[in-house]
């Protein structure tokens, strides 16, 4: 089988299109996808040129239009394999990474992404000020103290430094049960509102396109 | 959103590119059923037998994502062509899941058959 020079510059500028914009995936996973849609250009170009089995130019014309730009191509790897792997996984590192990609695409994928650090951010800060209490119980809680203007602060505090004159530890020993409970269960329904998102948004996007 | 609306409405065929997209899935498991293909292969089979017209692009990233969920693997093999390709097998999950969605579709399919009757006579 053989290729003309001219066919082959159009699978590799296809190729390349492709490779860059599919930045964001595993090194690994870029190469396999490359080469498994090299081989598909090959194979279908070879059966569409005539029976010698040579690939023109012609031949690899018609096998790309039948793929799709490379972009449309690149954007539905990206999105459909994050999001199905963040499905899977549910670990909040590839949910997050998910979600970065998904943001750079849309408001909504930024507005889910904000609201998703700040549920981890805090589901963590309630688990470690309940790990916290034991070791400082003095200092480390749920705290209220006066602002200087006669209004309320309220105040998570780890239990470094000192307590500022006037406060109130508001949940005391409670404050581990509290914080485990409040902080894992927070950290589990960021996850799964996220995926639900997720799920939603994959659906919208990948039912409608023709 | 109200973009994509009109644009439902623009082209009316748009319900049949959904239906067929929703049984892309299915229709990829079960092209693998009775033994590993790659992608051109598994193309070619949904023309072939199924009358489903996919854009070619879609296939591949959907086999990278059901790849993901752990319902096939994927080896390299090389061939006469000169290249290698890269062959598709369902895993055990992927056999359960396809078992799983065909009593779905199953089901489904009766109960809308049952209720499109009295339209299929019309159709005639």
């Amino acid at each position: 089988m053989t290729t003309t020079g001219n066919a082959q510059q159009r699978i590799d500028a296809y190729l390349g299109r492709l490779r860059a914009r599919l930045r964001g995936l595993e090194d690994e996973d870029i190469r396999e996808i490359v080469e498994e849609l090299r081989s598909h250009i090959m194979d279908k170009a070879a059966t569409a040129g005539e029976a010698s089995g040579e690939i023109t130019s012609a031949g690899v014309d018609t096998a790309l239009a039948a793929l799709g730009s490379p972009e449309e191509l690149a954007s539905q790897y990206l999105t459909d394999n994050l999001l199905a792997r963040a499905e899977v996984s549910r670990s909040p590192v590839q949910i997050l990474r998910s979600l970065f990609r998904w943001a750079s695409l849309s408001v909504a994928g930024l507005c889910v992404l904000l609201g998703c650090i700040a549920g981890y951010f805090f589901g963590a800060v309630f688990v470690l000020v309940a790990l916290l209490k034991p070791l400082h119980p003095h200092t480390a809680g749920l705290w209220t103290f006066p602002n200087g203007i006669g209004d309320f602060e309220l105040s998570f505090r780890l239990g470094f430094g000192s307590v500022p004159a006037g406060g109130r530890d508001l949940l005391g020993w409670w404050t581990i049960p509290i914080g485990m409970v409040g902080g894992c269960g927070l950290l589990m329904l960021t996850t799964h509102t996220a995926v639900w998102f997720m799920r939603q948004y994959r659906r919208s996007r990948i039912l409608p396109q023709g | 959103m109200k973009e994509r609306d009109l644009r439902e409405q623009e082209t009316g065929d748009k319900w049949e590119v959904q239906l067929r997209k929703g049984c892309l899935a299915l229709a990829i498991l079960a092209a693998l059923w009775d033994r590993r293909r790659y992608g051109l292969e598994i193309l070619r089979r949904l023309e072939s037998d199924s009358n489903l017209i996919v854009s070619e692009g879609t296939i591949y990233p959907l086999l990278s994502r059901l790849k993901a969920q752990g319902l096939v693997h994927s080896e390299w093999v090389e061939s006469d062509a000169g290249h290698p390709r890269k062959y598709y097998a369902l895993t055990p999950a992927g056999k359960r899941r396809a078992i799983e969605m065909t009593g779905i579709w199953a089901r489904f399919s009766s109960s809308m058959s049952q209720l499109l009757a009295p339209l299929v006579k019309e159709n005639r």
